[in-house]
């Protein structure tokens, strides 16, 4: 798994060297490219983070509230 | 699941290795002065904006906390959130959130299950008032960006309220936007200081506490690193670290020992004990995200989370949706979510702890188990907001339902709804 991760860098940086100019940008502007979890993806993710262990990296909920129930 | 193991020191270093690595190779842009700056600034947000978000989620298994690791987990929640985001000046932008979510749990009736009409059970809701309770939550986050926009400061303020727990969150942001805008770097922190009010199970209830603390503090640091990858795709990585103090375990979660002999009173065994916990815990969670956009119709989203913490747990998280475009206004949303995890250190199920133990839990959220989530959404997205009503531009609806199944019978379901309108 570490190697995968170590992997995934690599192969990042290899491709992050290009740069994208502002008139390029008209697919990567695309609503569904977004990065960030729209409201509806973050509501719809609340739950996991009350019924799994894990939490984070994720740009979501990372403490506060018990979720005990 | 045999193959995962909790994250130790030495494997963080290489977790820390390849973030730095992706970090120190991409972040070496030249800064560059949008033209005209300086002369013309486009405000970050135009105009008022006004999300409106409900959920409807419902759950059931056998397996509850409530009741030591057996019993009903049946739940439902409704959750409606509203979000106003206003623009104060070009720069500005304050955004205000306020949720609520009102739950039915039969577990959490059962911290009395002898207040009901009929005989108490663990795998039967009690009728008592501790089966339902209200979640209240507000968040302000004040943002500015500069004249450039290649820098953001954020801070937040939230607080929630529950019967039994009050949580108060301050938390802080910068975002650096780098090499034409094409490498986004944002440094996180954040503290939730929260306060438990201590209910016990009714048949453990004395004059004295059997717990000290009541405060539980969390606080949050991270990195965010995102990277335009070329025209069609971009990626980013994030590190979250996490460290948890006070009483994290639940005060009315019953535990029974293998080594003491169950009590029956009608057909509830009586609790041995209250879960117990260690006062610390520290969890690191370090995630990455690719899409693509494949063509005019499809756009793939994959995203994956490697998490562990001190307590044993370490999980993985793979995500996939495939947005398919139908015509210029919509979107449907095929989704899958793989979920595994490990058990924590401290969890075994009914009767399998002993007497002699000093940390115990039955609340299978902490057993090992993998999870599948299905989803399918369906958006629609006018960015020019024709469509209008009271001076009120309609920007964006979502819909989206999913299935959510775990390999020990735990079950749960739930439809999101949200639209959002844009001040004319």
């Amino acid at each position: 798994m570490i190697k995968l991760l170590l992997g995934f860098c690599c192969a990042c940086c290899l491709s992050s060297c290009v740069t994208v100019k502002g008139y390029e940008m008209v697919q990567l502007n695309d609503p569904d490219m977004a990065l960030s979890p729209t409201g509806v993806e973050v509501q719809q993710g609340n739950f996991q983070s009350y019924r799994e262990a894990a939490s984070g990296a994720n740009s979501g909920k990372t403490g506060g509230g018990c979720g005990c129930n | 699941m045999a193959a995962i193991k909790p994250l130790r020191a030495g494997h963080s270093k290489y977790l820390l290795l390849a973030f730095a690595l992706f970090l120190g190779t991409c972040v070496r842009g030249q800064e560059v002065t949008p033209p005209g700056a300086g002369t013309y600034k486009k405000r970050v947000l135009e105009n008022a904006e006004l999300q409106v978000l409900s959920s409807y989620y419902q759950q059931d298994g056998n397996n509850a906390a409530v009741t030591g690791g057996q019993g009903t987990e049946k739940l439902t929640d409704i959750h409606p959130t509203v979000i106003l985001a206003l623009p104060l000046n070009e720069d500005d932008v304050l955004t205000a959130s306020f949720g609520i979510s009102a739950y039915t749990s039969a577990s959490s009736s059962n911290v009395n299950p002898f207040d009901g009409s009929g005989d108490a059970s663990p795998f039967q809701a009690s009728s008592g008032a501790s089966g339902n309770d209200v979640w209240i939550n507000g968040t302000v986050t004040y943002s500015h960006s500069s004249d450039d926009r290649n820098n953001v400061i954020s801070g937040t303020l939230s607080g929630s309220n529950e019967y039994d727990y009050k949580s108060f969150g301050i938390g802080g942001s910068y975002t650096r936007l780098m090499n034409q805008q094409n490498t986004e770097l944002t440094v996180h922190g954040s503290a939730y200081l929260d306060n438990w009010k201590r209910v016990y199970p009714i048949e453990l209830r004395t004059n004295e506490e059997l717990l000290t603390q009541t405060a539980r503090n969390s606080y949050n640091a991270g990195l965010n690193f995102s990277q335009l990858l070329s025209r069609r795709a971009q990626a980013s990585l994030s590190l979250d670290f996490v460290q948890q103090q006070g009483l994290l375990s639940t005060p009315f979660q019953r535990v029974y020992f293998g080594d003491v002999a169950d009590r029956l009173f009608q057909q509830f065994p009586l609790a041995d004990d209250i879960e117990r916990l260690p006062d610390i815990r520290t969890k690191l969670a370090f995630g990455g995200r690719l899409h693509y956009y494949i063509n005019e119709r499809f756009v793939l989203r994959s995203f994956y989370r490697y998490y562990t913490d001190d307590w044993g747990v370490a999980s993985h998280t793979v995500n996939l949706e495939v947005p398919i475009k139908l015509g210029s206004y919509f979107s449907l949303k095929p989704g899958y979510r793989y979920y595994v995890q490990t058990a924590a250190d401290y969890f075994a199920g009914f009767n399998g702890h002993l007497s002699t133990e000093t940390f115990y839990t039955s609340d299978y959220d902490l057993s090992p188990f993998t999870a599948h989530q299905y989803s399918l959404g369906l958006s629609y997205l006018d960015i020019l907001t024709d469509r209008q009503l009271l001076g009120w531009g309609l920007k964006s609806v979502d819909l989206n339902v999913s299935g959510y199944r775990r390999d020990n019978g735990f079950r749960a379901a739930q439809v999101a709804v949200g639209f959002k309108v844009v001040r004319q």
